[in-house]
């Protein structure tokens, strides 16, 4: 009998080693993964673990086989560690929703800064679409989403914010409406901007068939600069938290500056 | 509430019914020796004694708040993530050592002991991680909110020369926690000087 407990009854549950959940979630926002072996995990989003557990940057000379199997995203790679030994680890992103999702030889492409961890069995891939990162294979992946995610069948045009990902269709294309510049009215919005927009002009149209990942909340998760990065600054100061392809930021960061 | 105090954090207060009185407590209501321990430590906590009848809510940012109950052990937690006591808990200062330095919170931690329950602060509900014997828990220093129990803490890193040339693991710092007892973490991670390492 352990007489540390939380309030009694209806308190927090108390996890442990082996009460933890494999592979599931322990709340909305943390996920357990029981690890035996390795998993690629984006730095910092580890919060605990019981275990032997190592954890290694993709730069490591022991992973070159591992990486050059399943990792193909040059740009990302100073955000990414690999986690390999027993044990259990906690896993979240900053208080937001995390998910798992099971791939079988399948194809998703998901926004870069939703992309928790992937197990091996999975290869990501730097997507032609900027800021998004492509998994193929068979696998498990944690993504995180801001509000709980939502699954549609295209065709469908989504607002780009609240677009998490998609699997199996073809990558979107942009649709502008127009509609609102026409007459009079219209052209005098168009040049002086009067009369406001409804902030709903622009969309991604998904033809084909596959499903559409969306999340209930027009606040993109940031992409995270390391921890404590500029991901949360770009948080603070709108929606637009992704990195250009071509910035320096990484470079920077890599050479410590 | 029925007659009986709380301290609080200062202007967390955000309605109550009944009849309420509202009392700073200066250098966290620990008598002199608590004031100018704080005052020396950096650990500062701005609290108030509510005293009264009725209900009284208290929130702080829509931070998620978590009930502890204490039954005479020891709750460690970092004065920025205390939210209230029961009045009849005593709050002190204790040194933590590395370990406060790498969540970036300073060298000392605020200590809550006695019976009754105590309110925390967390980013998103905590996860209580329990530890026992030949069960260590590694904890992320950002991730880290209060521990209670006979728990020895330990420092661990796994600096190397990668980390030097920008090639780290972004996982380096981590609390190692042995012994009997429980953990809060958090499903975030606060700024830490470790964690970009």
């Amino acid at each position: 009998m352990n007489h540390f407990q939380g309030p009694a009854g209806g308190g927090p549950v108390v996890h442990d080693a082996h009460s933890l959940p494999v592979d599931d979630n322990v709340n909305p926002y943390a996920f357990s993964v029981d690890l035996k072996g390795e998993w690629f995990l984006q730095k910092g989003k580890m919060i605990a673990y019981y275990g032997r557990i190592d954890f290694q940057g993709l730069g490591a000379g022991p992973l070159d086989r591992l990486v050059a199997a399943n990792f193909h995203s040059p740009l990302h790679t100073s955000d990414w560690v690999v986690a390999s030994g027993q044990g259990r680890m906690v896993l979240a992103d900053r208080a937001f929703d995390v998910n798992s999702y099971d791939l079988t030889d399948g194809n998703l492409t998901i926004r870069s800064g939703n992309l928790l961890a992937f197990q091996p069995g999975l290869a990501l891939k730097q997507s032609i679409v900027p800021g998004f990162l492509t998994l193929l294979g068979t696998g498990k992946f944690i993504a995180s989403s801001n509000g709980p995610v939502h699954f549609v069948e295209p065709p469908l045009r989504v607002d780009p914010q609240a677009l998490v990902g998609w699997a199996d269709c073809p990558s979107p294309c942009h649709h502008y409406d127009h509609g609102y510049l026409r007459g009079v009215m219209g052209g005098i919005r168009q040049l002086t901007g009067l009369g406001g927009v409804s902030g709903e002009e622009h969309q991604y149209e998904f033809a084909g068939a596959g499903t559409v990942l969306l999340q209930s909340s027009e606040t993109v998760v940031p992409v995270v600069d390391g921890p404590s990065g500029a991901g949360q600054q770009a948080a603070a100061h709108g929606p637009a938290g992704m990195q250009l392809p071509g910035q320096l930021g990484d470079l920077q960061r890599r050479f410590g500056l | 509430m029925a007659g009986d105090a709380v301290k609080a954090r200062n202007g967390s207060m955000v309605a109550y019914d009944g009849r309420m009185s509202f009392k700073k407590m200066t250098g966290g209501g620990e008598g002199l020796r608590g004031m100018v321990t704080r005052r020396i430590t950096g650990e500062q906590m701005e609290v108030m004694e509510v005293a009264g009848h009725g209900t009284c809510w208290f929130a702080d940012r829509a931070s998620e708040v978590n009930l502890v109950r204490l039954n005479g052990e020891k709750l460690f937690v970092e004065a920025s993530n205390l939210l209230c006591a029961e009045a009849s808990l005593r709050t002190g200062t204790s040194f933590t050592g590395l370990r406060g330095a790498s969540q970036g919170n300073g060298l000392f931690t605020t200590t809550v002991e006695g019976h009754g329950r105590a309110a925390l602060l967390s980013d998103g509900p905590a996860v209580v991680l329990r530890v026992s014997h030949g069960m260590p828990l590694q904890v992320d220093p950002g991730a880290y909110v209060a521990h209670t129990g006979d728990l020895r803490q330990q420092f661990q890193t796994g600096i190397s020369w990668r980390t030097a040339v920008g090639e780290g693991s972004g996982e380096s710092f981590q609390i190692r926690f042995e012994g009997e007892g429980l953990v809060y973490v958090q499903p975030s991670e606060r700024n830490t000087i470790g964690g970009q390492l």
